[in-house]
Order: C-alpha cells, then structure tokens, then sequence
C-alpha cells in the first residue's frame, strides 16, 4: 500500500489524466465536479497526513540535523557507486547516490496544508468563470496542485529542482490561455524569467553539492537535503566559497519570492491570470521562493547567509516593502494593486527568514502561511465583483457596500487581515518578522525594521483606500456594460460564500490562536536559528580564513586534470 | 460567591461585552433587529458592577492615606505567542489605575448606549452599530486590563478598527468613508512609533510583562545604568504613539473629522475612552518616563502646543460637533501638559499623573454629557448642526439645554464644578514645575499657555451655548414644526451624566479620594501629599468667568460685535477657522507628494524597471538576429560557406604537410 504522502501528492495528477483521457471535450459541468471531488479529496487525505506527522513522538533535538524530514520514503533513483568501488573511481566521479527523497516536517506541512485549502477555493471561484475547455483548465490546474504539494514533500536536491520547475507548466498554460488580453506577453514573460532565475540556482545547487562531495568524499547521498545540510554544518564551506554559492543560488530564489528589482513579472502575470491561477500564484508559488531561501541556503550555507544575505536581502526586501507599497498606492486596477501588495508582504517574510533567529525565522513561516490565506481571499473577492462587473478599475466602481453588502463584508474582513491588524493573522506573522530583524545584525537590523513598520502604515492606506473607493461612497457602476446588466448583480451565493469562508476562518482563527502553528514549525525553526546562535556566540573568535576552495563551477571544470 | 467573584471579576469585564458582540452578531442581526441594543445594555451593565467591585480587589484597604505598595490582579487566559524568547499570554493585569479607568469606561458606555438605543432608533444598520460599539466596550477593557506591552498594542489597534467601522458608519456618505480611513491611517502613524518602543522594550528588558517591567524597580536600574539614553528612545516613541491616538499636534487632523460618525460614538469613542488612551499609555510608562525628563518636556511642550491650537480654532467653529471636538482636542492637550510637568522635579511625577488622570476623568463625564446634548439638539434639529441655522433652543429643548449647560459649566472650569478641580490641579502642578531652578522658565511658558488656553475654552464653549440656546428661536426646515426634546431614553443618561459632570471633582478636589487611591498603582514612585494652589483657584476661577462674560457679551447682549469683528479681522477669522491650515499643509505638504511619489513609483517601475528586464530579454534575441542571416535557406550559398571551408581545411592540411615533409627531409 502505497503511502498516504504519495496518495496525497499524485492524487491531483491522476485526477487529471484521468480527466483529460477519459475525455476531453468533457461539459464544463463534469469537469468542476470532478476536480472539486479530487480536490477536496487531496485536502482529506493532507489532513490524514497531518495525523499522522502529529502522532509521530517529538525527536530530541540533539538527535537531528538541521532538517529532519519525517514519514521519510526513500527510494534511490540513480546509483553511481555502482559502477566501481569508491577508492577506485578517484575523487572526480565520487560514489553518489540520487534519490526519490519524500518527506514532511512542521514547515512542509503547513505550507502542504495552506495548499489543500487554497486549491479548493480556487476550484470553486471558477465554476462559473471557465466555460471554455474546462477540462483543460481543471486538469491545469490539478497538476499544479501536484507539482506545489510534491516541492513541499521533495528532500532530495533534483527531485525538489525538479517539482520547483514543474510547476511553471501548468501555470504557464493556466495563464497564457485563461488569462486576459495580454495573457501570451505575460505567461512569456512570467514562465522566462523565472525560468532563467531557476537555471543559476541550479548551477549554483549542483554546485554546492559537487564541492560538498569534494570535500567530503564520505557523503554518499549529497543530493539528500537533510544528509548535505548535516555534513555543511559539520564541516562547513569556505565564507568565499558560501559567498558564490549563495548568490548563484539565491537568484532564482530571488526571481520567484519576489524581491526588488526582480518582481515586474508578478503584477504582469498577476492581472492576466485568471482568478484560480491569481490564487494559487499568490497563495502558494511566491512561497516556492521563501520556502527554496529557508530549505536551501539558511541550513546548508550559515555563513553567507549571515553575512551576505542579512544585509543583501534585508535591503532588498526592505526596499521592496517600502517601494511596493507605494506602487501599490498609486494603482487604479485593484488586482495589480493587490499584486504589489504581494510584493510588500514577501519582504516582510524575507525579513523574517533573513532575521536568522527563531523569533524572524517562525514569523517568516507564519507570513507565508498568512499571506497565503489574505492575499489568496483578496484575489478570490476581487474575481467575484469582476465577473459582476468587468472591470476592476477603482475609479469606475463605487459603493459596493450597498448593493453587495456580504461581499463588502468579505473585503472589510479580509482587508483588515491584509494590513495586519491585531488579532487577524497578518498581524503575527508581520509582528514576529519586524521583532526578529529588529534584533538581528548589529544595528542595521533595526533600520530594516523601522522601514517594515513604515511598510505597515502604507498598507493600511493603500488598502482602506480600496475599501473607500470601491466600497463606500455613493453607489457607481461601470458605464460599459459588457453585455450584461448591472442592474440585476446579486450578492455571494452559497458556492462564494464556501469558497471564501475557510479562508477567513483560518485568517481569525490564526490570529486567535497562533501557537498550534508556532508548535508545528518550532522543531525545525529552533535546529535552523541554532546555527546561527552559534554563530553569534563564536563570531568574536573567529577570524576570516584564506580562501582554500573556490567553488567548483558544475558539470565541466571538473575533468581538467 | 465573593471568593468566585474575586477570583472571575477580571475577565468579567471584558467578557460581557465581548458576549454581546457575538450574540449581536450572529442573533441580532438576524431576528429583533430593533432590540439590539439590549444585549449591549445587560452585557454593560455586568461589565459595570464587576469595576466597581474590582475597585475593592484591587485595593483592599479602602480608601485610606497610608501608600503601602499594593499588588496587582492577574489572570492569564490563554498563551497567545510563544517563540524564541518572545513570551505574550493573553494575561488580564488590574492595578489601581486599570481599575478606576475601566470605571469610567464602562460608566460612561452603558449611558451613552442607553441614549443611542433611542437615537439610532429606525437607522437600517441599528445591530450593525451596537455590534461594533460591544466590539469598541471590549477592546477598550481589553486594553486598561492588558497585562504586557503586545496585548497592549494588539487592543490599541482593536479600538482603532472599531473608530474605523463606526467613523464610517454611514459608509454610503463619501465624506464618512473619507474620514474613517483618514483616522485610521493617521492613528497608523503613530502605531507605527508604538510598535518600534515595543520591540526597544522587547530588546532592552527582554520582556515585555508590565509585571515585571514596573513591579522591580531593579531591573530598571541596571538598564539605567548600563544604557541610560534607552530611557528616552523608548519614551519618546511611546508618546509617538500616544500623539497618534489622543489626537496630539501633528497628528489631530483625524479628530475632528471622525464626527462624521453617529453622535453617541463621537461621545463614546472620540471624547470619553478612545482619545484618551494615549494619556493612559504615559500615564502606565511613568516608571520609564520618570527617568527621560527632557522627554517629558516634549510631551508638556506638544500637549501645550496642542491645548493651544486647538482652542484658537474652536473660537470660530459654526459645527456644534466640531466645536466639542477642537475642545477635546484641547483638553487632550491639557492632560499632556499635566503628564509632562513631571519632567520639573522628580517629586512632581507622582501629582503630574494622577492629575492628569483625574482631568480625564472629569472630562469624559462631561464632555460625554456636552457631546450627547448636541447630539439632542441633532436628533431635534432633523440633523442640522450648523449653529448658525437654528437658536434659542432654550424653551424648545429645556432638558437638554440644562444638561448642556451643566456640561458646559464643568468644561469651563467653574469653581466647584468638576473641570474647575481637575483643571485646577493641572495648573497648579504647572505652577509648581516652574518655580523649579532646572527647567522653569519652560514651564512658566506652559503655565501661560495654559491659563490663556482655559480663558479661551471657557469663551469657545459659552460662545457655542449662547448660540445655540439663546436669541431668538429658529429651526431649520428639517426639523419640522415642532422639534421634540429628549425622549426618556435619551433624557435619563443626559441627566445621569449632567449630575456626575457637576460633582464627580468633589472626589479628589477637596477631598483627595482619587489621589490617595492611584497612589497604590504598583510601580509609582513614592509621592507625598501635594498643596492645594489657591492662587491658581482664584486665578482660573477669574478666567473662567471672565471668559463666560466675554461670551455673554458678545453673543447675548449685543450680538452683532461677533459679526463685526469676523467682518474687521477676516485673516485672522480664516487662520482660526481653518485651524491654522494645519489640515491644508498635512494635505498639501505631505499626503500629495506621497501620492505623487508613489506615481513616480508606478512609473518608474513600468518604464526602468521592467524596460530594464525586457532589454536583457532582448540580449538572446539579438544574438538570433546576428546569427540568423546566415541561416538564410539558400542552397548557394551553403555550398558557398562549404566550399570556403573545404578550401580552408585544404589549405591547412597542405600546409601541415609541407611542414612536416621539410621537417623531415
């Protein structure tokens, strides 16, 4: 019997193979009700998941690395120790082993679970959105539920390399077929870039693991994560090398979250992607980047991190919280204001992250989970008066409040959720970040901090002014009618209504009661900060060492004898 | 039943209203709309008896002069984050102080829900506005009782979210939907230097518990000694945050337009308990604020700044509202100023606050009082609030007129009324500060603002009575023939309240009730028994008078002088009633070139930004371009390209050989 992590993350797929072959001319109808099933379905078994991660007994933490994935399958794909005995074959084609590596830990987990959730809602914001090839838009979608929930599982570098990249297909076609008038420019542009982003990180990947096997000839499985993230700390890479390392690895990371400069595609992909793909665009790949920061350079390259990717990053990420709220303060079209908004809200969670304590890292986590959970309302809130409408211009709407009142209500709440306000969840997550870079790095840390919070009263601006415009004031409705009247606009029906309501519940409820998630994430922040609680503690004795290696360029430089 | 009670009385409090809410809003709303109110009430009413009962818990001994350290009440509900090192329960604290605000909070909400139950009668968002009003009673308890810097914030922002909902109330109103956001971001501002002193506190002590930050005092002097500027970083953005709440200079704009929100709100939120949590904030932080006295002159120097503004633009309102609103302001200033009279003399810290407390005390009695009455006069006039459309209310409306004349006697500062006490005993502490050697000669400034700012608080509000309830008698057309006074729901709390603002000063002024209890707040420094001031008695009592006087002149008895001299003196009319344009430049200085930076943002990432990325897009591109001529199909031309290199590769090899041949012959 197969087990219920595999169920879970080919589920979707099979779900869609078996849509698109049994048939795919399939009536719209048929389509949504099967990719609700198997979607739903998904979200059951992610729960099943989830209990048995929680009935699994704690782990000490002197008994585990950096990353300790549990609920391990592990099944090797390509074994090059085969070919001869390691002292034979010499140090250039080391005995390495690649595996099929799935796992979860608390961070997986969540992000697993936040996943689930979200593709049901976007299944349901489409129902009545999608009436051409619905098939096809299902099926799209199904397979990047696949792809989204297999990156989280993935604890082998390829596999996870693999998945990370998989995701930009359905997507791709997601937007540049379902999207809007300039669905093909920004699918090109959107599937490009990140794409180019990626292929530095992989080099830089392959990379670290070639010069880990290097150093390390013992290390059979450097393509595990939790295997290379143990060896890195015990025997830990050059500050040069790390320095290299980081920066090839970090670009696609940087490309996907996204920080400033790297973030035109977002708002682009964002306008013209259909509302199921704004969702799970916003909700959960922009997490692929904070999620690639946390399990890819925070365990395995301390050094660089600390030194290189608080000040870098902290900048960056400061920058864009700042200078993303503005760009979103001057949008007319809410969707592009919401994917600035975005912006801003990832700098927050790379503050955090880059914090490099447990108080920064947790609320990093927390922030990608809450974002997910807002953002991915707001953009459910934002399809919904645009299929009413069809328009998402601020100065063409007026006065939803009166005609739309449960609508008007959704976006209050989910506003609210948005800028942080106590007691909904962005709060936590935005307060937990600010809190650990403000005592991060010697000084410049509260600098980054004091420009996050400045971020905070932006928000609430840009927002409420939303609210303000769209919402309050005198009753207005586009002058262009699209063909449709807009006399007869009804407010949410049953379908909207359960599209959004577990959105918001969870965005009060993690307000509420934080701490069942900080539990989930703690083991696995607390092994990652400690890295550099050490650090802090070591940092006066240490002095710079000469550079001994220089990163081995992958696949190529290494056969010069 | 006592031990229960003494046990349960803290999360009482906060928990009845919070039961409303709920049920408001998931039964009220739905069946009974019009008896929505009634959940409000009971749930206040409970909330009332359990602050008058934890008057006694707090403080066991009664009443007496001795100032033995008492302790405080805790309850922890729930752990709400805990991470790392940061440790927030959600923890209820209850000192002397938590008590005798949660007193007059819940006091002055249960009437002023009273009264709105009538006055919102027929209004289609009737649960709607007591739903967010149980939601504003809870966190404002939540508040007073938040036993850590965090639940602090977190209830802080709650009663701002609430301002926001019922500022814009009527949200089909743009200027109500302008105003509450306004208010909003404006308080966001000011957050914003509250959150930094959060994590500096967080930083510095390593916790942020109120029991352990004022309850040992040791601690606080190891952090003095080791890093003794922390003080006043930690201050002063604290009163960044209080400025932003209690509608100090810069940050008032948002006060007087919130009274775009129904009248009892404007009572409630904007006059009684919400404004004045940025008083309480100081007044909690003495224990650090007593160690950066160059910060509490600031905050003298902003709240005299403040109380002095504020007065000059209330002189020539025509708004009834917006008159009691720059009033509020004013007196919102005044409280500062008696907060930042510590900053004189160590032995002054102790006075300072309790006066201060007790000014907001007195005022939110009868400013509430005054708010309501003009809320009255609203509900009469048919919504007309422009007091140069209706007068000589006096016979129309006799209970109102009475109450408001009650309120306004007490905003004055007649002696014996409560205003003259507690406004007394801020001068009188002024007056103290600037006899010391240090700083007097900035306090003798303040005290001048001071004394100046309450003969024109007297002036202002006479000014606005006379013209409301004397002259001829003139009503708008909306109100109809025959406007009708205070139905008894409203007539009751207007009475209630009239009466406490006439005599609740008794309990401190002469008889020094209020200020031997504060005294056993946790954390004070010891005090001792402060002099009455008779010379600042006779001096305000004048002023008062004399302002009232002016008034009755100029409004009563020749009411053309006011005309004639807003007709001399237009400019200065203009600066006062535009409120030193300091709205106007907030505008234009700061809020445009903000929107017009973030334009410049808009375009500079659409154009640099993203013009940058498509460029580097192009770079493949224009490699195809130089490579792509010579894929150009053309069979001649391959052959041509293949005989070049066949003739190439000849050349080369032929030339090898004739290399090697000679090499080896």
């Amino acid at each position: 019997m197969p087990s219920l992590l595999v169920v879970m993350i080919f589920l979707p797929a099979l779900a869609a193979v078996a849509l698109l072959l049994l048939d795919p001319q399939a009536s719209a109808v048929r389509a949504r009700w099967v990719a609700l099933i198997a979607t739903v379905a998904t979200f059951f078994v992610s729960w099943g998941v989830a209990a048995q991660y929680l009935a699994l007994p704690a782990i000490e933490s002197h008994e585990r690395g950096p990353v300790h994935p549990q609920l391990v399958l592990r099944q090797t794909w390509l074994d090059l120790s085969v070919a001869g005995p390691v002292s034979a074959s010499g140090p250039d084609s080391p005995a390495i082993k690649m595996e099929f590596f799935l796992g979860l830990d608390g961070i997986s987990l969540a992000l697993v679970l936040l996943t689930t959730i979200l593709t049901i809602s976007s299944v349901l914001v489409s129902w009545t959105a999608i009436k051409d090839r619905a098939a096809e838009f299902y099926a799209c979608l199904l397979i990047l539920e696949t792809g989204l929930i297999g990156v989280f599982c993935s604890f082998d570098i390829l596999l996870f390399y693999v998945f990370f990249e998989f995701t930009l297909i359905p997507l791709f076609f997601l937007v540049g077929i379902w999207g809007g008038p300039l669905r093909r420019y920004a699918a090109g542009k959107f599937f490009v870039y990140t794409l180019a982003g990626s292929l530095i990180t992989l080099l830089g990947l392959v990379s670290m693991v070639v010069t880990t096997v290097k150093a390390n000839p013992t290390l059979v499985t450097p393509f595990s994560i939790p295997d290379l993230a143990k060896t890195l700390t015990e025997h830990p890479l050059p500050a040069e090398t790390q320095f290299i390392l980081f920066l090839m690895i970090a670009a696609g990371f940087m490309v996907k979250v996204p920080l400033f400069p790297f973030h035109t595609w977002l708002p682009l992909a964002h306008v013209e992607a259909p509302t199921a793909g704004s969702i799970l665009l916003a909700g959960v790949l922009l997490k692929l980047g904070t999620y690639g920061f946390l399990r890819m350079l925070l365990p395995m390259l301390p050094d660089a991190c600390l030194n290189t990717g608080l000040p870098v990053i902290g900048t960056m990420a400061s920058i864009g919280i700042v200078y993303g709220s503005f760009c979103a303060l001057a949008q007319n079209d809410i969707k592009k204001l919401v994917a600035y908004s975005s912006v801003a809200h990832l700098g927050f969670c790379m503050l955090g992250l880059f914090a490099l304590n447990i108080e920064g890292i947790s609320g990093g986590v927390l922030q990608m989970i809450n974002h997910g959970l807002s953002t991915g309302a707001l953009f459910c809130i934002v399809g919904m008066f645009y299929e009413r409408y069809h328009t998402r211009q601020l100065n063409e709407l007026g006065g939803l409040a009166t005609k739309l009142p449960l609508l008007a209500v959704a976006m209050v709440f989910t506003s609210f959720a948005s800028i942080g306000l106590p007691g909904l969840n962005g709060f936590v997550g935005e307060f937990l970040c600010l809190a650990g870079m403000f005592r991060a790095g010697d000084g410049i840390g509260v600098l980054f901090s004091a420009l996050g919070a400045l971020g905070v009263v932006l928000g609430a601006w840009y927002l409420l002014g939303v609210l303000q415009h769209a919402f309050f004031g005198a009753v207005k409705v586009p002058a262009e009618s699209h063909g449709h009247d807009h006399e007869s606009v009804t407010d949410l029906n049953a379908r909207e209504v359960v599209a959004l309501a577990p959105l918001l519940t969870l965005c009060l409820l993690l307000g509420l009661f934080p701490q069942p998630l900080l539990n989930l994430i703690r083991p696995d922040v607390e092994a990652v900060a400690s890295l550099y609680e050490m650090k802090a503690v070591k940092a006066t004795a240490v002095v710079n060492e000469p550079l001994k290696h220089s990163p081995s360029v992958a696949l190529g430089s290494e056969v010069r004898p | 039943m006592t031990d229960w009670l003494q046990e349960n009385v803290l999360w009482l409090i906060p928990a009845a209203p919070l039961l409303a809410c709920l049920w408001i809003v998931l039964v009220g709303h739905v069946i009974r709309r019009q008896y929505a109110h009634r959940p409000l009430v009971i749930g206040l009413a409970v909330a009332l008896v359990a602050s008058l009962y934890l008057l006694t818990v707090v403080v066991p001994h009664g009443f007496g002069h001795e100032h033995e350290p008492s302790h405080s009440v805790v309850t922890t509900v729930y752990q709400w984050i805990q991470i790392g090192t940061i440790d927030i329960p959600v923890k209820l604290r209850a000192d002397a102080m938590s008590a005798l605000m949660l007193t007059m909070v819940t006091s002055v909400s249960l009437l002023v829900a009273i009264f709105a139950s009538s006055y919102m009668k027929g209004d289609p968002g009737y649960p709607r506005f007591f739903a967010a009003m149980a939601l504003f009673v809870f966190s404002m308890c939540m508040l007073v009782l938040a036993g850590n810097f965090l639940l602090l914030f977190v209830f802080w922002e709650a009663v701002g979210l609430c301002s926001y909902l019922l500022i814009g109330f009527w949200f089909h109103k743009p200027s109500a939907a302008a105003a509450a956001k306004k208010a909003f971001v404006v308080n966001r501002i000011g957050d914003f230097g509250f959150i930094l002193a959060i994590f500096l506190i967080w930083q510095t002590f390593g916790t942020l518990d109120f029991q352990t930050l004022f309850e040992s005092p040791q601690r606080i002097a190891e952090v003095l000694k080791s890093q003794p500027e922390m003080f006043h970083w930690i201050c002063l953005l604290l009163f960044v945050g209080a400025v932003g709440k209690s509608a100090q200079f810069p940050l008032q704009v948002w006060l007087p337009d919130a009274m775009e929100g129904p009248t009892p709100v404007s009572a409630l939120i904007h006059a009684a308990t919400m404004v004045t949590a940025g008083v309480y904030l100081v007044a909690r932080c003495t224990p650090f604020f007593v160690h950066a006295p160059q910060v509490q002159m600031i905050v003298a120097g902003i709240g005299a700044a403040t109380a002095l503004i504020a007065a000059i633009t209330a002189l020539t309102q025509y708004d009834l509202k917006r008159v009691l609103a720059y009033s509020t302001v004013s007196q919102l200033g005044y409280m500062f100023m008696a907060l930042g009279a510590a900053g004189g003399g160590a032995e002054l810290a102790v006075p300072a606050v309790t006066f201060a407390m007790f000014h907001m005390f007195t005022h939110a009695f009868f400013k509430a009082v005054l708010f309501l009455s003009a809320g009255s006069v609203m509900h009469a006039m048919g919504d007309v609030i422009d007091m140069r459309r209706f007068s000589g209310l006096r016979k129309a409306l006799p209970i109102t007129h009475w109450t408001f004349l009650a309120g306004a006697l007490a905003l004055a500062g007649v002696p014996l009324l409560s205003g003259f006490w507690s406004k007394d005993e801020i001068l009188a502490v002024l007056a103290a500060a600037s006899r010391g050697s240090e700083h007097g000669g900035f306090y003798s400034v303040i005290l001048g603002i001071a004394l100046l700012t309450s003969l024109m608080t007297a002036f202002y509000t006479f000014r606005a009575y006379f013209m409301t309830f004397w002259g001829d008698e003139k009503f708008p057309e909306e109100a109809g023939h025959h406007p009708h006074d205070a139905p008894p729901a409203m007539a009751g709390p207007l009475a209630i309240l009239a009466g406490a603002a006439l005599v609740v000063g008794l309990i401190s002024g002469p008889t020094h009730l209020y200020a031997h209890y504060l005294h056993h707040t946790p954390g004070f420094p010891e005090g001792h028994e402060f002099p009455m001031d008779w010379l600042m008695m006779g001096v305000s009592s004048v002023l008062a008078i004399g302002g009232i006087g002016v008034a009755y002149l100029m409004y009563v008895r020749s009411p053309k002088t006011a005309e004639n001299l807003k007709n001399r003196l237009p400019i200065p009319f203009l600066v006062s009633n535009e409120g030193l344009f300091i709205d106007w430049c907030g505008y234009k200085f700061i809020a445009s070139p903000l929107r017009g930076f973030a334009k410049v943002c808009e375009l500079f990432d659409r154009w640099v930004i993203d013009t940058l990325v498509d460029c580097v897009g192009f770079i493949p591109a224009l490699f195809g371009s130089v490579l792509r001529p010579i894929q150009n199909g053309m069979v001649q031309n391959y052959a041509m390209v293949m005989m070049i290199g066949l003739l190439v590769c000849l050349i080369t090899v032929l030339r090898a050989l004739a290399v090697t041949t000679s090499g080896t012959m």
